[in-house]
């Protein structure tokens, strides 16, 4: 291989690696985010009403440190955020989380129990990624509220 | 006749006996016809192999002969290969060659890291939490962030979280 025809293959891989950093013009800054209330439970019929969580999601939990091998999607929202705007969403009578589009991927999550604030929580999220918040309720189950970025 | 005598015959054709015995073969062939024949026979074979064969002769002396054998392998011989001259571009493109193709691999790596492995970077999370006993854990491997409230408060979230109890809005 000739220098000259180096310097042509790095040309071309140089641009090559460009698009990735440089295509912000097609970035609007929108961003929605799919928001899910989730029971996690070790009973594997507790009602046969309730609606299975995603595969995706349930084989991502499995494999998490929690104990519980059913998942079931008591409610979902889709959030669609501007640059810069919070909206707040009710998941459930005691659940309220409010969610802000920070850019560049990045969010900051609050989760309100009962009017309260619990949590807030600031990360970059990008497709692929869950956010999740979660705790202990009655009789060994548990909730979760799932947070991801979807088109 | 005998082997012998067959064998003395030819010696004598060959002028190898000895004087004695060359007057005894003499005699001996002008007082029988078959060794005369045979004597005849055997002349006649030297002869043909004579001149079946002729002596070759070169046209030129043996010494110039060699001379020109030895001009020839000496033309045929592999000659060495004058040494180069190293120019200065040489020396450039030996050390681009090596240099374009690491740079090539570098910058095929991180393309790849840029295009395909980009959610490999650590995600920087910052959370602010009210509860004390509260803990977040990040597993890069899965992609997720968990944040786990275990103050008691946060138990009545879910509110005893049975389709019955757990109301979506």
């Amino acid at each position: 291989m000739r220098p000259g025809l180096i310097c042509v293959c790095l040309f071309f891989a140089a641009m090559l690696s460009l698009p990735a950093d440089s295509a912000p013009a097609a970035d609007t800054g929108e961003m929605t985010i799919e928001a899910q209330l989730i029971w996690g439970t070790n009973d594997s019929k507790p009602d046969p009403k309730l609606k299975v969580a995603g595969p995706t999601l349930s084989d991502k939990l499995r494999h998490s440190p929690f104990k519980w091998d059913h998942y079931f999607e008591m409610h979902r929202e889709l959030i669609k955020l501007r640059l810069n705007e919070e909206r707040t969403v009710t998941m459930s009578r005691n659940c309220v989380i409010s969610v802000t589009n920070l850019g560049n991927d990045q969010v900051k999550f609050k989760l309100f129990g009962k009017g309260t604030l619990a949590n807030t929580v600031s990360q970059a999220l990008p497709k692929g990624q869950l956010l999740i918040t979660g705790g202990d309720a009655e009789n060994s189950t548990a909730w979760f509220v799932v947070l991801r970025q979807v088109d | 006749m005998t082997e012998e005598q067959q064998l003395r015959l030819q010696a004598f054709l060959d002028a190898e006996l000895p004087e004695k015995d060359t007057r005894d073969v003499a005699a001996w062939l002008a007082g029988d016809a078959d060794a005369t024949a045979l004597l005849g026979e055997l002349r006649n074979t030297r002869k043909a192999l004579v001149d079946f064969e002729p002596g070759l002769k070169l046209p030129e002396s043996r010494e110039f002969y060699w001379s020109k054998i030895k001009r020839e392998i000496e033309r045929s011989a592999p000659v060495a290969a004058p040494a180069r001259s190293v120019s200065p571009f040489s020396w450039v493109r030996r050390i681009l060659l090596p240099l374009g193709a690491v740079a090539t691999l570098a910058l095929a790596g991180i393309i790849t890291v840029h295009q395909f492995g980009g959610g490999a970077r650590p995600v920087q999370v910052n959370a602010i939490l009210a509860d004390a006993g509260a803990f977040t854990y990040r597993d890069e491997s899965q992609g997720m962030t968990v944040v786990w409230l275990s103050y008691p408060a946060e138990k009545k979230l879910a509110d005893n979280p049975s389709p019955a109890t757990l109301p979506s809005k």
